[in-house]
C-alpha cells in the first residue's frame, strides 16, 4: 500500500505539469479579457513540433522551446482577429483550435509513432530516492520544477507588480484602465503571446517530457481540462497549482489502481475533474467574492467609444 | 500603439455592406483554403475535379456528400437555435453522443415493439435535450457561463460513451469497442441512392419547422426580442425565460437527433467515432448560414463536400485529412474577422492619442 502511494505520488507531477502550464497560459489570456478556446489545438501542435524537433536531433530543451514557439506562431492570426479586429472570441478560438489540430495532423505524419529520447530526470534529489512516500515524488524532470516556479512567479507578478495590476485591470475594466493610460491592446497582445507560448510548451511537454513519442490525438482533451482548471482555480496561479495537482493526481491514480488489480469504472472516475469543476462553478455563483474572481470583461470586445 | 485610429460601433450595417462583406470574406477564406491545399501537394489542375465534380456533380459523390450533410444540418440547427438567443452551445458533440446512446439503448434493449424506430428518434432528441438542460438552467438561474458548462458536459458525455462501449453496450465478438449491429427494424430506410437515408427527411423537416417557427410564428418574434435584449423583452411582457429555455432545449434535441440519425441511418451501431468534430462543424455551418435555418442545408452540403473531398484527396494525393479542419478553421476565422467591417466604423484620429 505504501509502495503504491509512493508510486502514485511519483507519477503525479508528470500528469500535473502539462495541465499547470496550459492553465497558466490560459490564465494570462483570460486576465487580459481574452477567452482562448484554441488551447486544445495549440497544445496538439506544440506536442507534434516538440516530437518532430526531438526526432530531428534537437535536445529536449530546444525541442520544447520550438514547441512553445509553434504555439505562438499558430496563435498569431487569432491574436490579430480578436485583439486588433475585435472578432468574437468564441468562434475565433474554435477556428484556432481547428487550424492547429489540422496542422498537427497534416504536418506530423512523419513523426508519428516514433520513439525518441525525451527529457531526463534531474539528479538533484538522488539521495532522497529511498525516502518513503516523497522520495519518488522528488525525482522529476526540470520542467516540473520550472512550471511550479512559473506559477509562483506569475502569481506574485499579478498580485504585486505594476504590470500585473495593469493586466488585471485590462481584463476587469478596460475602460478604466484605458483612461488611466494603459495601452489595452498592447497588454492583450503581450498576454496572449506569452499565454500561447506556455500552451505550446504544455503540449511539447506531453510528448518530450511525458510519453517520448507522438501520436495524433495525444492531447486527448487536456486542453479543455486546463480551461476548466482556470475556472476551478478562480483565475489564481497559486490555486492553479493545487487544482493541477488534484486533476493530475486523479489522472495518475487510475492506471495505478488498474495495475493493482482493483476493478474501477475508469471512465466514470475520469469524469471527476469535469464534475468537480461544474460543482465549483455552482458554488462560485453563490459566493459574491468568488463571483468577482472572473475577469469582468472576459470574452467581450472593448473599443474606446465604450468608455 | 494601435489606437492611432479610433473605432465606433455602427448602428446596424446596410444590407449591401453586409452582403459584400460576407461574399468577400467567403471568397478570401476559400482562396486561402485552396492555397493550403495546393501547398499540401494537390495539383492545381485537379482542384476543380476533386472539389466540385467528384463531390457534387457525380451521382455517387453527391450521395456521399448528402449522407454526410444530413447529421450536419441537425448539428448546425443545434448551434443556430441556441445562438439566436446568444447562447453558445460548445457541447453539441456531448448532446449528439447522448442522443446516439439513447437511440442505441432503445435498440439494444428491444424497447417499443413496432414503434421501435420512432421511439429511437424520440429518445435521441430527449437525450440531447437532457444533456443541455444543466447548462441552460445554470445560465438562467445562476448566470454561470454556458461556454464552460456545455464543454464540460461534452467531455463527460464522451467518457460515458466510452464507459458504455467498453462495458454494457460492448459487442464481445469485435476487437474494437462497438455496440452490436442493429436489427433491420432499427435502421432508417435507404432510398437506393448511395447511403442517403430517412435521416435526410428528418433533417429537412427539422430545418423547415425551425424556419417556420422563427419566421412565421410568435415564437420567432419573441426569440428575436429576447436574443437582442432579454430585460426589455421581459418588461414588454414576452415570456423571456420560457422562450430561452425552449430554444436551448430544441437546440440540444436537434444535436441528439443528429446522433440518432447517425447510428440508425449510416453506422447501424454505436462507435467511438460517431459525430466527431460536430461541435465545430455545427458552429461553422451556423456561422456561414448566419443562424438562418433556411440556409443551413446548402451550407451543410458545402462543408460535407469538403470532408468527402478530403477523404478522396487523402487516397489520391496523400493529403492528410487535417487539411479539412484547417480549411474550415481558415474560413471561420476570416468570416468572424470580417464582421469588423459591418460592426465598426474606422475614424482616423486627429489629435495625439495617449
Amino acid at each position: 500500500m505504501m509502495l503504491a502511494v509512493t508510486a502514485w505520488l511519483g507519477a503525479m507531477p508528470g500528469f500535473m505539469t502539462p495541465l499547470l502550464l496550459a492553465a497558466l497560459g490560459l490564465l494570462l489570456c483570460e486576465r487580459a479579457g481574452i477567452l482562448n478556446l484554441g488551447v486544445e489545438g495549440v497544445m496538439a501542435l506544440g506536442a507534434m513540433v516538440g516530437a518532430a524537433a526531438s526526432l530531428g536531433g534537437f535536445g529536449p530543451g530546444q525541442a520544447m522551446g520550438l514547441g512553445a514557439l509553434a504555439g505562438l506562431a499558430v496563435s498569431v492570426p487569432f491574436m490579430v482577429a480578436v485583439i486588433v479586429f475585435r472578432a468574437p472570441q468564441i468562434p475565433a478560438g474554435l477556428a484556432l483550435a481547428a487550424i492547429a489540430l489540422g496542422a498537427s495532423a497534416a504536418l506530423g505524419r512523419g513523426a508519428a509513432h516514433m520513439p525518441f529520447a525525451g527529457l531526463a530526470v534531474l539528479g538533484w534529489f538522488d539521495e532522497l530516492e529511498g525516502v518513503p512516500v516523497i522520495g519518488r515524488m522528488m525525482q522529476q524532470d526540470g520542467m516540473v520544477w520550472l512550471a511550479l516556479i512559473l506559477a509562483a512567479a506569475l502569481g506574485l507578478w499579478l498580485a504585486r507588480s505594476r504590470g500585473g495590476l495593469r493586466l488585471r485591470a485590462v481584463g476587469e475594466d478596460p475602460a478604466t484602465a484605458d483612461a488611466s493610460g494603459v495601452d489595452i491592446q498592447l497588454y492583450q497582445l503581450g498576454a496572449v503571446a506569452a499565454g500561447s507560448l506556455l500552451i505550446g510548451l504544455a503540449g511539447a511537454y506531453l510528448s518530450v517530457g511525458g510519453s517520448n513519442i507522438w501520436t495524433e490525438g495525444m492531447v486527448a482533451g487536456r486542453g479543455w481540462i486546463a480551461l476548466a482548471l482556470v475556472v476551478f482555480a478562480q483565475w489564481s496561479p497559486l490555486r492553479a497549482i493545487f487544482g493541477a495537482a488534484l486533476f493530475g493526481g486523479a489522472e495518475a491514480l487510475i492506471p495505478r489502481l488498474q495495475a493493482m488489480g482493483v476493478e474501477v469504472p475508469v471512465y466514470l472516475l475520469s469524469m471527476l475533474p469535469y464534475a468537480l469543476t461544474i460543482a465549483v462553478l455552482v458554488l462560485m455563483a453563490f459566493s459574491k467574492r468568488a463571483r468577482q474572481a472572473e475577469p469582468g470583461f472576459l470574452g467581450r470586445a472593448y473599443i474606446r467609444q465604450d468608455r | 500603439m494601435l489606437e492611432t485610429v479610433t473605432l465606433e460601433r455602427r448602428q446596424g450595417a446596410g444590407a449591401v455592406r453586409a452582403a459584400l462583406t460576407y461574399a468577400g470574406a467567403l471568397a478570401l477564406g476559400l482562396a486561402l483554403s485552396l492555397a493550403v491545399l495546393v501547398a499540401a501537394g494537390v495539383p492545381t489542375g485537379a482542384l476543380f475535379n476533386e472539389l466540385v465534380v467528384q463531390v457534387f456533380l457525380s451521382p455517387a459523390g453527391l450521395a456521399r456528400t448528402v449522407t454526410m450533410a444530413t447529421p450536419m444540418m441537425l448539428g448546425a440547427l443545434a448551434a443556430a437555435l441556441c445562438l439566436r438567443l446568444k447562447f453558445w452551445n460548445i457541447g453539441i458533440e456531448g448532446q449528439l453522443w447522448l442522443g446516439a446512446i439513447c437511440a442505441t439503448a432503445v435498440a439494444l434493449y428491444d424497447i417499443g415493439g413496432p414503434l421501435r424506430l420512432p421511439l429511437m428518434m424520440v429518445a435521441a432528441m430527449a437525450g440531447g435535450a437532457l444533456w443541455i438542460l444543466p447548462s441552460a438552467l445554470l445560465k438562467m438561474w445562476l448566470g454561470v457561463s454556458e461556454v464552460i458548462v456545455t464543454l464540460l458536459m461534452s467531455n463527460i458525455a464522451f467518457l460515458l460513451l466510452q464507459h458504455l462501449l467498453f462495458g454494457p453496450f460492448r459487442d464481445p465478438t469485435f476487437n474494437f469497442p462497438t455496440s452490436p449491429v442493429f436489427g433491420e427494424a432499427e435502421k432508417l430506410a435507404r432510398f437506393g441512392w448511395g447511403d442517403v437515408n430517412g435521416g435526410l427527411v428528418l433533417a429537412l423537416v427539422a430545418v423547415a419547422l425551425a424556419a417556420l417557427a422563427l419566421g412565421r410564428l410568435r415564437y420567432g418574434y419573441a426569440a428575436r426580442f429576447v436574443g437582442d435584449n432579454p430585460k426589455a423583452a421581459l418588461a414588454l411582457g414576452f415570456p423571456a425565460g420560457r422562450v430561452l429555455l425552449l430554444s436551448i432545449l430544441a437546440g440540444g434535441a436537434m444535436a441528439g437527433l443528429a446522433g440518432g440519425v447517425i447510428v440508425a441511418g449510416t453506422e447501424y451501431r454505436l462507435t467511438q467515432a460517431v459525430g466527431l468534430n460536430m461541435t465545430f462543424n455545427g458552429i461553422v455551418i451556423a456561422a456561414l448560414a448566419r443562424n438562418a435555418p433556411g440556409w443551413i442545408p446548402l451550407v451543410a452540403l458545402f462543408i460535407a463536400g469538403l470532408y468527402v473531398a478530403g477523404a478522396s484527396l487523402k487516397v489520391f494525393y496523400g493529403v492528410s485529412e487535417g487539411i479539412v479542419l484547417i480549411a474550415q478553421g481558415i474560413i471561420l476565422l476570416v468570416l468572424v474577422t470580417a464582421q469588423f467591417v459591418t460592426t465598426y466604423r474606422v475614424r482616423l484620429a486627429r489629435g495625439v492619442v495617449a
